[in-house]
C-alpha cells in the first residue's frame, strides 16, 4: 500500500466517525423559523425580447433592491468594525515593567505571572520564552499563541503568536495571493520587512529598529485595509504570508485587524513576534501584548 | 428524487419544506460537523443553510438539484460560521523551521487524535473539499459543483490540503505532543 492510498484510508475512516443527525429540536426551530419568514420573490423572466425599455429599467431597479436585500441577508454586517481609527503609535521603549497595566477584576483563572515556554525548539530552531506580568493572559503556550483572557476575535480581543523560519513568502496582494507569491523567499529581516511594508492592501508603519533578548531586528504594524471583502477574495483568505510548506502560515481572521510584528534574526533563523489587537482593543491589552513582545527570549526557560 | 416536495415548498407550502428539511437534515449536520468539528457551529450553520434555502428555493431552477443546491448554500454557511466564531486557536498553525518533506512516518500514524489535530488546522475551505470527496465520495467535478469553485480550484485545495496534513503527521511523529497541547 502506498503512502498516498494510506492517508486517504485514513481521511475516509477518520470523517466517517462523528454525528450523523440534526437534533429534532433544530428542526422544530427551523420549523418556527420558516413560519416566520417568507420567501424572496424572484423577479423574472431576465429576458423578455419585446420588452420595452421602461419595463426593463423597472425590472432592473428591483433586481437591485433584492441584490441589495440577499446581500444583506446572506453577508450581514462584519463582527466588528473595520479598523477606521489611526494606527496606535508603537512604543519601541516599552518594557514589561512599565507598561504592563494592572490585571482587572474580572480576570478569569489563567496563566499564571512569569515565563512560559511558547515555542519549543524545532529542527534547527530555537525555544521561545515570554513573560506574563500579570494573570490576563490565556490560550495554550505549548502550541505556540496566547490570547488576552476577553478573547482574540473582533472587535477588542487581543493576543500574540510566534512564528519562526528562514524563509517567508510575503504574498503582493493578499485577497490574491495565489497568483501573487513571489519566486525567491524573504531570508532577511529587512527583506521580510521591505515585502510586508509593500503588501497591497494594508497600511504600513514605518519600520522600526528593535533589539529583543539581545537580537536585532525591526518592527512593523500593518492595518487591514477598511475595505476588504474576503470573501471575494481569491479562494477566501486573506494571508499576510507563507513559510516553506504553508502557504497559510499567518492570515487575517478579520476585520479592523492590527498586526504588530516584531521581527528579529536569531543568528540567521527569523523570528517573528506577531502581536494582534484591534482598532476597539483596550489601550492596556494592547500594552500588555507590547510587553509581551519585549519580554521573549530565545535561549530556553 | 425531491421534484414534488419541491415544487410545492417553492409555492410556499411550509409543511412540504420542513419535509424536505427532515429529509435532507440529517446529512447536512453531518457534513457540516465534519467541516466544523464542532458539533454547536455545525447545527447553527444547517439551521441557517435550511432558513436560506426556504428564502431563496424560488430561484431553483431544476428541483431534481435541490440537494446539490442545499449543500452549497451549507457550505457557504459552515465558512460563515467558521469565519464568525474561529477561535484564535484556528488561525495557529505548528511551524517547522525547514521544508517539510512527505515521508511514510505518517502511514505508521493510527493515532485518531493526531489526524483529528491535522485535519483541525486546515482551512476550513480546505476540509470541505476532503469531506465531500473522501466522506460523500462525491467526485471532484460534482465536489466542484456542490461547493462553488472550479474543478481547478478543488484540485489545487485537495493537494494542499493532504501536503497539509502530511507535514502536520510528519511533524507530530517527530515531535510528540507535550501536556500543554490541546486540540485547537
Amino acid at each position: 500500500m502506498t503512502a498516498h492510498d494510506d492517508l486517504d484510508r485514513q481521511l475516509n475512516d477518520f470523517l466517517r466517525d462523528g454525528p450523523t443527525e440534526l437534533p429534532y429540536e433544530s428542526f422544530d426551530a427551523v420549523r418556527d423559523r420558516t413560519e416566520q419568514t417568507g420567501q424572496w420573490v424572484v423577479i423574472g423572466p431576465w429576458r423578455i425580447p419585446d420588452m420595452n425599455k421602461i419595463v426593463t429599467i423597472g425590472l432592473g431597479a428591483a433586481v437591485v433592491v433584492v441584490a441589495i436585500f440577499i446581500g444583506a441577508q446572506l453577508f450581514g454586517s462584519p463582527s466588528g468594525g473595520f479598523g477606521s481609527q489611526p494606527t496606535p503609535s508603537p512604543d519601541p521603549t516599552a518594557t514589561p515593567a512599565q507598561s504592563v497595566a494592572e490585571p482587572s477584576s474580572s480576570v478569569a483563572a489563567g496563566l499564571p505571572e512569569g515565563p512560559h515556554l511558547l515555542s519549543e525548539a524545532t529542527d534547527g530552531g530555537v525555544p521561545i520564552t515570554v513573560t506574563i506580568a500579570a494573570p490576563a493572559w490565556e490560550g495554550d503556550p505549548g502550541i505556540g499563541f496566547l490570547q488576552w483572557n476577553e478573547g482574540a476575535d473582533p472587535p477588542d480581543g487581543a493576543g500574540m503568536i510566534a512564528f519562526q523560519s528562514r524563509e517567508y513568502y510575503v504574498y503582493g496582494d493578499p485577497c490574491h495571493w495565489p497568483t501573487t507569491r513571489p519566486d525567491t523567499p524573504a531570508t532577511t529581516v529587512d527583506e521580510l520587512v521591505d515585502a510586508l511594508a509593500n503588501q497591497a492592501s494594508r497600511e504600513a508603519s514605518a519600520p522600526e529598529d528593535i533589539t529583543v533578548d539581545g537580537n536585532t531586528g525591526k518592527k512593523i504594524i500593518l492595518d487591514m485595509a477598511d475595505d476588504v471583502d474576503i470573501d471575494a477574495c481569491d479562494e477566501p483568505e486573506y494571508p499576510l504570508f507563507g513559510v516553506p510548506g504553508d502557504d497559510l502560515a499567518r492570515y487575517s481572521q478579520g476585520s479592523g485587524q492590527i498586526e504588530e510584528l516584531w521581527i528579529v534574526d536569531v543568528d540567521g533563523l527569523i523570528v517573528v513576534l506577531d502581536g494582534l489587537y484591534y482598532t476597539d482593543t483596550p489601550q492596556n491589552a494592547v500594552d500588555e501584548v507590547r510587553a509581551i513582545l519585549a519580554s521573549a527570549t530565545f535561549d530556553g526557560p | 428524487m425531491y421534484a414534488a416536495l419541491v415544487d410545492q415548498a417553492k409555492r410556499g407550502d411550509r409543511e412540504a419544506f420542513d419535509s424536505l428539511a427532515r429529509l435532507t437534515g440529517d446529512r447536512c449536520m453531518a457534513i457540516a460537523f465534519r467541516i466544523l468539528r464542532d458539533f454547536d457551529l455545525a447545527d447553527d450553520a444547517v439551521q441557517s443553510a435550511l432558513l436560506t434555502a426556504w428564502r431563496e428555493l424560488r430561484a431553483l431552477r431544476d428541483p431534481e438539484r435541490f440537494e446539490p443546491w442545499l449543500h452549497r448554500i451549507l457550505t457557504n454557511a459552515c465558512y460563515a460560521e467558521a469565519r464568525r466564531r474561529r477561535r484564535w486557536s484556528e488561525g495557529i498553525r505548528l511551524l517547522s523551521v525547514e521544508p517539510v518533506h512527505g515521508t511514510d512516518d505518517y502511514a505508521t500514524v493510527d493515532n485518531r487524535d493526531q489526524l483529528e489535530r491535522a485535519f483541525r488546522r486546515l482551512t476550513v475551505q480546505q476540509r470541505a473539499v476532503l469531506v465531500f470527496h473522501h466522506y460523500l465520495g462525491l467526485p471532484l467535478p460534482e465536489v466542484a459543483v456542490r461547493i462553488g469553485i472550479p474543478v481547478g480550484t478543488v484540485k489545487s485545495r485537495m493537494h494542499h490540503a493532504k501536503r497539509a496534513l502530511r507535514a502536520s503527521l510528519d511533524a507530530e511523529a517527530r515531535t510528540p505532543p507535550t501536556s500543554q497541547e490541546r486540540m485547537a
